[in-house]
Formats: structure tokens, sequence, C-alpha cells
């Protein structure tokens, strides 16, 4: 007993002096998550409906590893693509017209420049070549995080080069991501930050994925997407990332 | 083994006293209802000096606010700090990155904020950390050496109200780990405002400012005020006097052409009226020539010391004042500046075209785009700085308030699409301070200006103000009345007002008489009463150094026999028989320093003899806390102040319900107790650390209202699950608030009008807010909510909250939308409302199942019958399933086209009687679906699914009994759905049996069938 005591204290007081470098917390949050098995994981299909004031909106979202990726919404029974990005091109449907519209040269070459992120930046952040800094440590919400900027190719906005930052709250005691956080670069929101929240992580083939995902403006309403099922390295209509043609 | 159980139990054992509230706050957010029609005052701006897009804006107690569109649209970028704002500065090397911000504004009223140090960020501002001076209180300038990112100097004002070593000149060369203090001249004389020459950084000017403020005084000036110049990077430091006034000097403001350095300007409050002005030298400062003593140069040099110098000619400057001015003679003359808010703070030019100018005022900033003539406002910077806060009791309730420098106002809570600027409306003029409605009659408005030169009653309605100020009678001494005077209305008499000179006056006829029913409740100290000399070098008697006044009056919510006031100079009185006899009870307080500002008393509805008394002293340069609670009116006091609370505090609510819950009002936020004050939490859930000056509850909406003096009004607008929070909650996985009946809002509207460079408010949701609480963040497996009726019947899914704390489930009263049919373009029908009723919320967490029995009823105001509700809900749910019965029609023609087109295809030569069956399906369909067009101007003519959702949409939306109108319409549509139903019945026991029959005849194994309605709406 006398023994046991101090043991207890040590592990208290190592616990909490012993400073973890960013790479480290990272790799922790690496090792949460399904570390190695990720590199199986080809492609993720999640799917859920959508309830928008009682009226249910099926939605399809596929992310490649490749980084291609498109959301689709069915709506009155008709499928359509919210969003999509073919390796090359980002594009979208316009519900005026319900036709295809290419996004802007700018979002495209975005999205090129973020296309090997799968699954996500941090993850692979020295391979992608991009800068992880620890801020420290922050609550969110109650819950102690680290707060982890990553600071990524730099975006094009408005003709100009901008920074491209992330910023990652890991729960400390979990070690997985809490929270996500980004400023807006256009539109009306610009200069807003943008949070993505996590939770109702699976594990799912060695992997853990976060079921839940409530995304909003800093301080404002947030709307959750729950997703129902979520499937990989499934067979997928690779025409379903392509420019329908014309 | 028993010190080990110990110690786990000492871990994990939770009471309310070690609770941690601030970690169980939750999703329990602030709602900002600005306003930002009027702003507020800011106290600097700097321009990215490449990009005109980006804006930095310092207010004055509203923080700092980043605009990356040339200034339309602006963002808070420093919530978390304190959000008085001495100087900004862009780093030159890193402007994309690199910003330092001084906090403590240097605009010295009575009024201002203080700071708490210097700040930097190196992302644009997304995440700032405190770079030292800590002490300095205020700073007033950030030079940034040009080519070296890791100079800085930083002119520190340093403290107001008292003597401090902590301020001079402090320059860092490591980018802010290290200060050293390389220039001081003494213990009351700070450095205002230091320049660089961009063309050599290593000369500086500096100016020294010897200044005090007290409650009662302010000096400006003395013989250490004064002008320096450096050319060694501040080693050493010469004082400038060839051609500037001698003797005692006040306020300096500085500028340097960047265009030519050696062009300095000086504005000088001097000594000698004669030698006050502007200065110009044109060689570095080695010589100086007096220019001009005009109005606008020379008014409260402590408010408006600042000069600009256009970045493209030296001749062109424009100097800060009442209503600002600029010349272009190098000087000689100056024009006013357009209109805008008076009292201009700062003047900043566009580097790259110095007709766009910005200005810092009272009210905001404004922007020039033709140097400085014609004025445009930000209306998106909601920095309002409110004194006070009260609300009425209407639906939904107003807020009423007054603000530095910018009148009294009263605007509602919500309003159709939220609360604009069009929504507020003036009460009063001046400086606004308390208001008050009539608290039977909302029309009857109470407002005030300064130091009570004006109280007014405003009856809204009749647009008819009568000035209702007590004045003395016969006999009487002059009235002193705060700057911010004290007056409020009675909670046991309505027409019944109280008002706070020196002497507690009364009312009974709202205002129109008064009667003095105190003796003087101050100290009366006549050294404290020589305002008429306050000001120093500038003479400045604007009542704002008023005291041994009446500032705090609290009639008790149980008796109109005990009135509590408090005075600025220290004392806290009493009365228990409605003025008859009254007791100085500040005796009785201990650890309080002798007159210490008693800010606010706050008379407890839980006993007589509770109240809760709040102190500050930061006028006598004390910026701790004093809070105390009396059980016993008065005769014992017990601080209910910890050391989580870091500073001054001015106001305190307690909930009407909850005794151990109290809300207080710092000068660096909002706090919050549930133990009764023996632990407190910031609460900074939207809610800046910015300064409160008054809390007040609505005790039937249970909102907090803060009157912040930088960020407008912020309201919780719900705080009753602060009520339920305890120790006992952490023990359960998921536990439910008593939040269980909910009223339907039925009301509609057409939204706003304001544009999207304004500040609108959110409204406060008006969907039921189901509310429970988690122990701890669910991170893990699946977690979801559901609503079902009583007989298990699933109503609609929900968004269930995961966060530590308070979680709210919101919800709509919407049951789930019909399954509307395919069509080429969309056409929608939203889901119908739920009926009045008790409804079940399930939450699923992992396992585990947790359900809430609520109710949801009609509003008491509704005016609609049961049978109209009644009638309406029979017909919308006909037509809910009219809408899926067509759905399915639509559904089923299409999968036997489908199957029809696919045997076609097969074919070598098309089949006749299956082009037949095609062509009837097209043509049924047409009638059912629009088959062509777009969503836009290129829609077809609407067929039965349209026109079948219109009707629907419009009964569904409008609570009350179709019209006749509504019923023939949807009597005809059925007319036309059953032809169409007809048509296909016929088809099915025809060309679609013959070709039933085909297909079995083409391959016997084959069994073709169309789902079923079930099926049909599973999928």
């Amino acid at each position: 007993m006398k023994k046991l005591i101090p043991f207890l204290f040590t592990l208290v007081i190592a616990s909490t002096v012993k400073a973890q470098s960013v790479d480290e917390i990272i790799q922790s949050y690496c090792q949460a998550v399904g570390g190695k098995n990720w590199d199986a994981v080809k492609n993720m299909r999640l799917k859920t409906n959508l309830n928008q004031g009682g009226t249910t909106i099926p939605v399809e979202v596929v992310m490649m590893a490749d980084g291609r990726s498109y959301t689709q919404i069915t709506f009155n029974g008709n499928t359509m693509t919210m969003r999509a990005f073919d390796g090359q091109k980002s594009w979208g449907t316009n519900f005026m017209t319900m036709a295809a519209e290419e996004e802007s040269a700018e979002e495209s070459e975005n999205s090129r420049r973020t296309a090997a992120e799968f699954p996500n930046a941090l993850m692979h952040y020295k391979k992608l070549g991009y800068t992880a800094s620890l801020l420290g440590t922050e609550k969110v919400d109650g819950t102690e995080c680290y707060k982890i900027k990553l600071e990524k190719k730099t975006m094009l906005v408005e003709g100009k080069e901008i920074p491209n930052i992330e910023f990652h709250y890991l729960d400390k005691e979990s070690k997985v991501i809490l929270m996500s956080e980004s400023e807006l670069p256009s539109g009306e929101m610009k200069g807003k930050l943008s949070q993505e929240k996590y939770s109702d992580y699976q594990e799912l083939n060695g992997v853990m994925v976060a079921f839940s995902n409530a995304s909003g403006i800093k301080d404002g309403p947030s709307q959750t997407v729950q997703f129902e099922k979520v499937e990989m390295n499934v067979q997928v209509d690779e025409n379903k990332f392509n420019f329908p043609k014309k | 083994m028993q010190c080990l159980l110990l110690l786990c139990s000492a871990a994990f054992a939770y009471s309310q006293e070690t609770l941690n509230a601030g970690d169980y706050f939750g999703d329990l957010k602030a709602r900002h209802l600005g306003p930002a029609l009027m702003s507020g005052r800011i106290s600097d701006i700097e321009l990215h000096p490449k990009n005109p897009r980006i804006v930095l804006v310092g207010a004055a107690g509203g923080g700092i606010w980043k605009s990356q569109d040339g200034g339309v649209k602006f963002n808070p970028v420093f919530d978390a700090h304190c959000q008085s704002i001495g100087a900004l500065a862009i780093d030159p090397n890193d402007p994309d990155n690199t910003y330092w911000a001084g906090t403590g504004e240097t605009w010295t009223r009575n009024s201002v904020s203080a700071g708490d140090g210097i700040y930097k960020t190196t992302d644009g501002g997304k995440n700032w950390i405190r770079s030292g001076l800590e002490k300095t209180d205020r700073i007033a300038a950030i030079q940034i050496h040009p080519r070296n990112s890791s100079v800085v100097y930083v002119a520190a004002l340093g403290a107001l109200w008292g003597n401090s070593d902590d301020r001079g000149v402090y320059k860092t060369e490591d980018g802010g780990k290290t200060w050293n203090r390389i220039f001081f001249v003494n213990n009351t004389t700070g450095c205002s405002e230091i320049i660089m020459d961009p063309a050599n950084p290593e000369v500086l000017y500096a100016a020294f400012w010897e200044f005090r403020r007290t409650a009662y005084s302010f000096q400006s000036g003395g013989n250490n005020s004064a002008l320096y110049k450096s050319s060694d990077g501040g080693k050493t430091w010469n004082k400038l006097e060839s051609g500037l006034p001698k003797g005692k000097m006040g306020r300096i403001a500085l500028a340097l052409a960047p265009s030519n350095t050696s062009v300095v300007y000086a504005v000088i409050e001097a000594e000698k009226k004669e030698e006050k002005g502007l200065y110009r030298s044109d060689d570095a400062g080695k010589t100086w020539k007096f220019l001009n003593g005009d109005f606008e140069l020379t008014v409260r040099p402590f408010y408006f010391s600042r000069i600009s110098v256009d970045p493209a000619n030296p001749d062109i400057i424009a100097k800060c004042g009442l209503s600002g001015s600029i010349s272009r003679d190098g000087g000689k003359t100056f024009r006013n500046l357009g209109s805008m808010h008076p009292d201009i703070h700062d003047i900043v030019f566009d580097r790259s075209n110095s007709d766009k100018m910005f200005f810092a005022t009272d009210g905001g900033v404004y922007r020039s785009l033709d140097g400085g003539s014609s004025m445009e406002m930000v209306e998106c910077l909601p920095v309002s700085q409110f004194y006070h806060v009260s609300h009425d009791n209407r639906e939904p309730y107003y807020v009423y308030g007054g603000l530095q420098d910018n009148n009294s106002w009263v605007g509602p809570s919500e309003s159709p699409g939220g609360v604009e600027p069009g929504d507020w409306e003036p009460v009063g003029r001046g400086d606004g301070f308390r208001v008050y409605p009539h608290p039977n009659d909302p029309n009857i408005v109470y407002s005030e200006m300064q130091g009570a030169e004006v109280m007014w009653r405003y009856d809204i309605k009749k647009q008819e103000i009568k000035l209702i100020k007590p004045y003395p009678g016969e006999g009487s001494p002059k009235l002193r009345f705060n700057w911010n005077a004290a007056f409020t209305t009675s909670k046991h008499h309505p027409d019944r007002l109280y008002a706070g000179s020196q002497f507690l006056h009364v009312s009974e006829d709202r205002g129109a008489a008064w009667k003095i029913i105190s003796p003087d409740l101050s100290t009366n100290n006549k050294s404290k009463q020589n305002q008429e000399a306050s000001g120093g070098l500038s003479a400045d008697n604007s009542g704002a150094e008023n005291h041994c006044t009446i500032f705090t009056i609290a009639e008790s919510p149980l008796t109109d026999q005990v009135i509590w006031v408090g005075t600025d100079d220290g004392n806290l009185q009493l009365t228990t028989d409605g003025g008859k006899t009254w007791n100085n009870l500040v005796k009785n307080i201990p650890g309080l320093p002798p007159n210490t500002w008693c800010y606010h008393v706050e008379a407890s509805v839980h006993g007589k003899g509770i109240a809760y008394a709040v102190f500050e002293g930061h006028t006598q340069n004390d910026y701790r806390p004093y809070v105390y609670k009396t059980n016993d009116f008065g005769k014992t006091w017990q601080s209910i102040v910890t050391s989580e609370i870091t500073t001054f505090v001015r106001s305190l609510q307690e909930d009407y319900q909850n005794p151990d819950l109290l809300f207080l009002g710092a000068e660096n936020g909002l706090y919050i107790t549930l133990n009764g004050g023996k632990s407190w939490s910031v609460f900074s859930n939207n809610f800046p650390r910015v300064a409160v000056h008054y809390l007040e509850l609505h005790p039937t909406k249970n909102a907090l209202l803060a009157a912040t003096h930088g960020r407008g009004i912020i309201v919780l607008d719900d705080i009753s699950p602060l009520r339920k929070i305890n120790a006992s909650l952490l023990n359960s996985n998921l536990s439910f608030f008593d939040s269980d009946v909910f009223v339907i809002d039925e009301k509609s509207n057409f939204g706003g009008r304001s544009q999207e460079n304004q500040f609108v408010a959110s409204n406060p949701t008006s969907r039921a807010q189901i509310r429970y609480f988690l122990p701890k963040r669910h991170m893990f497996g699946k977690m979801t909510a559901e609503i079902h009726d009583l007989q298990g019947n699933l109503v609609t899914k929900a968004d269930a909250g995961k966060l530590k704390g308070i979680n709210t489930i919101e919800w709509g009263f919407n049951a789930t939308a019909p399954k509307v049919a395919k069509g080429k373009s969309l056409s929608f029908a939203g889901a119908p409302t739920v009926k009045a009723g008790k409804y079940l919320l399930k939450i699923t967490k992992g396992n585990e199942v947790f359900e809430k029995q609520i109710e949801v009823v009609y509003g008491k105001n509704s005016g609609f019958t049961p049978a109209e509700r009644e009638e309406q809900q029979q017909v919308t749910k006909q037509l809910f399933d009219f809408i899926q019965d067509l759905a399915y029609l639509v559904f089923t023609i299409e999968k036997w086209e489908e199957k029809a087109n696919d045997f076609q295809q097969k074919q070598t030569k098309p089949n006749a009687g299956v082009a037949g069956l095609l062509n009837e399906l097209s043509s049924i369909k047409n009638i059912l679906v629009v088959t062509t067009g777009d969503n836009y101007v290129g829609t077809a003519e609407p067929k039965l699914r349209e026109k079948l959702n219109d009707v629907y949409g419009s009964i569904n939306a409008y609570p009350g009994a179709p019209s006749s109108t509504q019923k023939e319409n949807i009597l005809s549509l059925q007319k036309q759905f059953a032809e169409a139903k007809a048509r296909f019945a016929k088809a099915e026991s025809g060309s679609i049996q013959t070709f039933r029959k085909l297909l079995e005849k083409n391959n016997p194994a084959e069994t073709f069938k169309v789902p079923d309605f079930g099926e049909y709406l599973k999928m």
C-alpha cells in the first residue's frame, strides 16, 4: 500500500507534466481512428435521410481515395447532384434549370489542391506537405481539447492566393476530432468561422467513422447530418463524378 | 487502503461546491440584440498597407472587428479577450497575418473601460495571444519596425485612476516575448502617442501626458507633459522645445507626413489659450511653428488628440474633434468634415487612394470616397454602449436602455425577419442612461440625459413629451445628480417613480410632482463637489464628474417600506419605513475600502431582509470585485466573491426561483454561480468578454438581459435550465429538464426589409425546446432522437444534441411531409403541423432509450375555434392522402412505362399494342404532373400535382378553417384525379393486361409486379 499511493501520484503527475508534441497528438488521433487500416479504404459511401422540417430528403455522399467525390440528393423522386468533383473539375446542379453547371475555375483549382487529403487532411498532413502546430488546449462546449492549427496549401479566392488554414480540436480523452474549424473565404459569410462538430464515432472495417456531423457558423445555429449507413470499398458508378454530357 | 479510497472519492465525487458550471452550459447560447443603427464609440482604425479590402476596427468597449471587403461588412475577431481597445497595428512586414492589439481605450472619458495588456495574432486575427504589458491599463499606440517584425514600440498611457510605474515607452526586440520600458517620465505621466519615421525607423517621436481622473474630477496637463524625439531607436530621448509652448502642457496629437518625413505636426494642449493648437515642423522636429488655434483643433484634447496626414500629400491633414476638420494648405486653414456622428477619434487615409477615408466616431465607423466631404455609415457594427436595460411585459417584450452619446431607445426582443434597425425607436436624447416603461402601460416611457439635465416622460402613442426632472424647492440646496442619474419605477405603485439626487425623491403621479423622502444620503464631501474646476488645462465641466450623489435605488419587491439606496461615494442606506428613517449600513460591510462606489443593490424576492450589494472601486484605482449578501436587513454581510472573478463588477441579478442562481455583470463579462456565490464561472457561449453594466431578468420569459458597454444588449433567452443543474445530474447518463409544455407558434409574416450590410438580430426560436443534460459529451455509438405520438407512431425525427451539459432538441411542431409525385420540375408540400396533445420524445443513446412526455398546446390568443381547427386538420389530412395517392399513381404509371420501354427496345420492330399503351400512360401522366420545363421562368403549365400542392400548402399554413373557394378547388381537383384514375383503371384492365400477357408469353418465368402503396412509401 505504501508503494501504491506514490505510484498513483507519479502516474498522475507524469501524465500532466509530459507535454505532447503536435506530431504525437496527431499520431494518437490516427491510432484512435484506425491508423494503417485506413490504407485499405479506397472509397466511402455515406447515406442518410435528411429531415428538413418533416420533409425527408435522401442523401448519398461518395468520397474516393483519389479525391473524387459527389453528393446527391433525391427530391420529388428526382436524384440530383448537389456537388461533384471528377478529379479535375467541380460542378453542381442549378436548381432553377435542374441542369448541371461547372463551378468557377477557382473552385475547381481548390478542389484539385485538396484532392489527396482522403480521409482527411490531418491524417496525412506530413505527406501532403502541410504544417501542423499545437496552439494549446481549449475547451469546446466544456470538453478539454488540443487545438491544432493545420496550414495547408494556399487557396485561390477572388484572384488571390490566400492561406488555407484549418483548426482541429482533438478530444484529450478519446483522442478523436471533436470539432474542425475554418474561415469562410468568400460569399455572404466571408470572414466568419465555419465549424463542424463530430460525434457518434463507430468502428467499421477496423477504422472509426463519425456518423454525426453538426455544421454551422460559430455562435450560430447548426444543422446535424446523422448518417444512417456508411459503407467502404463499394462499387461506384464512375459516371456520377463526371459532368453530364449535354 | 483507506487512503486509496479517500483519494479516489476525492477525485471523483462532485458536489455543488466543486461543480464547474462553466463546463455544463452546453448549447445555452447568448443572442445579440445590438442594435447597430447608432453603433458605438470607435477608438482606432487600421488599414492593410497593400490590400484595401482589409480594414481593422478597434472599438472603445466592443473589441476588434475585421472587414475583408473594404469596410462594407465586419466580423468580430477578439471576443475571447478584453473588449476595450486602445490601439491596433498591422505589421508592415506581414500584413496579411500579423496584427497587434493594445487594450485599454485612451480616450479617457469617465465611462472608459480598462485594458489588460497587448495581444498579437499571426494568423490574421483567428487566434490571439497575450504578449505582456498586462499592467499598463491602456495602450495609446504601437509602432512596428518596417523591416524587422521583432522590433515593436508601445506607447503605454498607463493607469487613469491612480499612480503607476507601468507606463511610458516600451520596446520589444523579440516579437513580444520580453519588453523593456525604454522611456519613463514619472508615475503620473504616460506616453499618449508614439510615431516612427518610416524612412528611418530609428527616429521616433513620443508625446507624454500628465493626467488623472477621479470619480469627481479630471486633470489634464502638468509640467511633465512634453514632446520627445529619439534618433537611436529609443536609447536616448531629447525634449523638443524650439517654437513649442512653454510651461504646462496637456495632451498632444502627433503625426508625420509619410510623403515627406521631415514634416511633423503636433496639436498641443497648452497652458495659454493663444498657444493651444496646431504646430508644424519642417525640419523633423528641430523647430516648430504655430499655425492654427481653431476650435476643432483645440476642443477636448483628452478626447480628440489625433491628427492624420494624407499619405501622398504632406499638406493635407485631418484632425479629430467634435466634428473633425481637414486642411489642404498644410494646416493654415481648416474646414469641417462631412456630416457624421460627432466626436471623431481617428481618421485614416487609404494609402492607394487618399480620397477614400475612414472615421472613428462615438457613433461608429464612417466611410468617405471623396476626401471627407460625403459620409456613409457602416451599419453592421453592434458596438453600442448601454448603461442600463429594462423591459416591459408585452408579447413579444420590448427592451429599453440608454447609451453613451447615443440617446435612449426602445426595441422589440423579436420582430419579423429579425430585429432590424427600423424596429428601434428613440425615447430620449443626449447620452442616454436608465429608461423604464410604465409598469402597466408601455406607451409611457421614462428616460433621462446626462446628470438628469432633463428627465422625460414620453407618451409614444400620443407623441407627447413632458419634462419631469425634480427641481429644488424653496430653501432646498442645489440638487446633485450623477452623470448616470438614479431613477426607477415602483413594483407596488404603478404611477410611482423614485429619483436620486443626494436626496431620494418620490413622485406618485408619473413624475409631475416630487417630494423628498430622505436626508442627504451621500457623504456630502464638499471637496468632491468642485466640478467647475474640472478639466485641467482645458475646462471640462460636462457633468461627468458630478459626485456625492445617489447611484442606485432598490425598492423591495416584497414591500414598499423597504428601500435600499447606494451612493457613488460609498454609502449604503436603508429605510424600512418607507423613507421616514434611514440607516447607513456601510459600516457593517467587512473588507470594503472607504468611499467605494455602491453601484447596485439587488433587493431579493426571496426575503424582505435579503439583499445583494455590489460595490466597485475602479475610480479609486481599485479593480477588485466587491459583492456582498445580507439576510438580516444589512446588519451583517457576507462576501460572495471568489478568486474566479478577476476584475471589478457592477451589477448582480438574482434568479426569481432558485436563490442560489446568481448572475454577475463584470468589467470583463458575465459570471454565473449555481451555488449562491461559492464558485463562479464565466459565461462565454456567444458572450464576449465585454463590460456588463446592468443585468435584468424577465420574470415570465426567464430571459436574462445584459446591458453591455460595447456590444449592445445581449440576451440569454431562457435561463431556466440553469436552475436545475446540480451535482446529482452527473450521476445519470441523461436527465431531462422540466420543459414539457410548448405553445405552437402560429404567427406568419413576410420577414424583414434590411440589407446585407446591416446588423439584424436573430429572433429567439419559436420552436419547442426540449432540454436535457449530459454529464459528458456523447462521442461514440449512435445517438438519435424521434418524436412519437402516444400510440407509438413516429411523428418525425429530430436532431439530438450531444454536448456536455445542457442540450436542446428543437422541434417546429411538424409531422412528416407527404410523399410527392415525381415530375420534371420540383413541387413542394410541407409537413403538416401536429395537433395539440401529448407526444413522446425518444432519445436512443447506444443501447439505452430515454423517454420524455411533452405536451403541445395552442396559444391562448390564437383566435381559432376548436371546430375551425378540426376542419383544417381534416382537410389537410385529406389532401395529404390525396398527394400520396397521386404520387403512387404516377409511380405506378412510370413503372409500367419503364417496363414497356424496356420491352420495346428489345424488339426488332416496335409492338403496336405496347406503343399504344405507352401513349395512353404518357397521356394520363401529363394530366397528373408536369413533364417539361424548369423551376423558374421556363416553368410548364401546372398540372394536378402542382395544383394540389398549392391548395394543400395554403390550407396547411393557416390554422383556421379552409375557405369555400379552397374547398371548391379541392372538389375540382378530386374530379380531375378521379377521371385520371378511371383512365388508368381502364388501361389496367385493357392494354396493361394485354401487355402483361405479352410479357408472360415472352418469358413465362418473369413476374412483373409494381410495389404496393405501403412499399412505395418506404422507398
